[in-house]
C-alpha cells in the first residue's frame, strides 16, 4: 500500500522545491552530481526518487532510465525536463519501498538527496538492492548526519524541525546501504563528512 | 572550501552579516545585569534560531547544507558572545554587532579549514559507523 503520508507531504512540497532546492545547492552541488553521473553505463538505468527533475541536466546524454517518484505533483513540474532530455526517460510513479519491477532488471541505480527522506530507508534500499542484477552498482549523492560536534547535536535538532516538511538530517546512510547487504566501494565527501557521493555494488 | 569565487564571497558575507545581526539582536534582548551564564544561553538559543530564518532565503542564492551549517554555527557563538557581554554591561549596541560579526568570521573560517581536512575520498572500512 503506497504510503500517503510521504507522498502528500512532496505533493506539498513540489510547487515550492525547485525554488528552495535549484539555484544555490544545484549550482553548488553540479561538478559532484556531473561526475558521479558520469558512471552511468549503457544498460538498464534506475533513477529513485526523480523529484522534479532537478537532476536530469546532470545526466550524460543517451542514456536509457527508468525514475521513479513517490509524489505525482513533483512529476508532474519534472515533465519538461524529462522532455528536454537527450536520451530515454521511463518515468514512473512508484514508492521506493514497493517497486513492482521484476527482480534482477537493473545494471545500475542512482541516487541523488533521496535517502534523507525515505521513511524506511534500510527497507528501501533492500528494494533497490532486488531490483540490480547480481554486481549492479548503486551510485548515491546524498547528505548525511555527521560524526562530529557540534554538526551532530546540530543536524539532530534540525531535523526535529525539517523531517515535517521535507528531508531528515541525521540519516547515517552509508551505515544503511551497508546493513541492506551492499558492499561498499567509494565514499567521497563533497562537503564535511555530510554530504557525500557514494558508491556501492551488489555482490554478484 | 568552495573555490568559486560567488560562494567564497557569499559565504563570507553571509556569516559576517549574520554574525552582525544576531550580535546586535542579541544585545537587544538581554538587559545588562543578567545572570551572564543564563544570558549566554538564552542569546545562543535566539540566535540558533534567527539563523535558520536567516537560512531560508540565504539557501536560494547560495546551498543547502553549506549554508545551514555555518549559519547556525555562527548564530550559537554570536548569540552567546553578545548575549554574555551584553549581560556583563560590556559593549555597546555596535560593540555587541562588531563582536557578532567576527563571531561570524571565525565560524565561516573554522568551517572551511575543517572542510578542507574533511573533504575528499575516505578509506572503506567495513567495520565502525561513516556517518552519523
Amino acid at each position: 500500500m503506497a504510503d500517503s503520508v510521504t507522498r502528500d507531504k512532496w505533493d506539498r512540497a513540489a510547487p515550492s522545491f525547485d525554488l528552495m532546492a535549484s539555484r544555490g545547492a544545484e549550482i553548488r552541488w553540479r561538478p559532484a552530481k556531473e561526475a558521479l553521473f558520469s558512471r552511468m553505463g549503457d544498460g538498464q538505468i534506475l533513477f529513485a526518487a526523480l523529484g522534479t527533475g532537478l537532476d536530469i541536466p546532470t545526466f550524460p546524454p543517451g542514456k536509457q532510465i527508468t525514475a521513479i517518484d513517490i509524489s505525482p505533483k513533483m512529476l508532474e513540474h519534472a515533465a519538461p525536463r524529462v522532455a528536454a532530455y537527450a536520451g530515454s526517460i521511463d518515468v514512473r510513479l512508484m514508492d521506493v519501498h514497493e517497486m513492482d519491477f521484476a527482480d534482477a532488471s537493473f545494471d545500475q541505480a542512482f541516487t541523488a538527496c533521496t535517502f534523507c527522506s525515505v521513511p524506511d530507508p534500510v527497507n528501501g534500499l533492500r528494494s533497490i538492492y532486488r531490483v540490480l542484477k547480481p554486481g549492479g552498482e548503486l551510485c548515491m549523492f546524498e547528505h548525511t548526519g555527521s560524526r562530529y560536534y557540534p554538526f551532530r547535536p546540530m543536524l539532530d535538532l534540525m531535523t526535529k524541525l525539517t523531517e515535517k516538511l521535507g528531508p531528515a538530517m541525521n540519516r547515517p546512510t552509508v551505515d544503511n546501504v551497508q546493513a541492506a547487504g551492499f558492499e561498499l566501494l567509494e565514499v567521497n565527501h563533497v562537503y564535511l563528512d555530510i554530504v557525500k557521493t557514494i558508491v556501492a555494488r551488489k555482490p554478484g | 572550501m568552495d573555490q568559486r569565487l560567488y560562494f567564497v564571497l557569499g559565504d563570507l558575507a553571509l556569516n559576517l552579516g549574520a554574525g552582525a545581526l544576531v550580535g546586535w539582536l542579541a544585545w537587544l534582548l538581554i538587559p545588562a545585569g543578567w545572570n551572564m551564564w543564563l544570558a549566554m544561553f538564552v542569546a545562543m538559543i535566539a540566535g540558533m534560531l534567527l539563523a535558520s530564518v536567516l537560512f531560508v532565503p540565504a539557501s536560494i542564492y547560495l546551498g543547502a547544507m553549506e549554508v545551514m551549517i555555518p549559519l547556525m554555527l555562527t548564530g550559537m557563538l554570536a548569540g552567546m558572545v553578545a548575549g554574555m557581554r551584553g549581560a556583563m554591561g560590556l559593549v555597546d549596541a555596535g560593540g555587541a554587532a562588531f563582536e557578532g560579526a567576527v563571531s561570524g568570521l571565525a565560524c565561516i573560517v573554522a568551517v572551511w579549514i575543517l572542510n578542507n581536512s574533511l573533504r575528499g575520498s575516505q578509506a572503506i572500512d567495513s567495520g565502525g559507523s561513516c556517518d552519523g
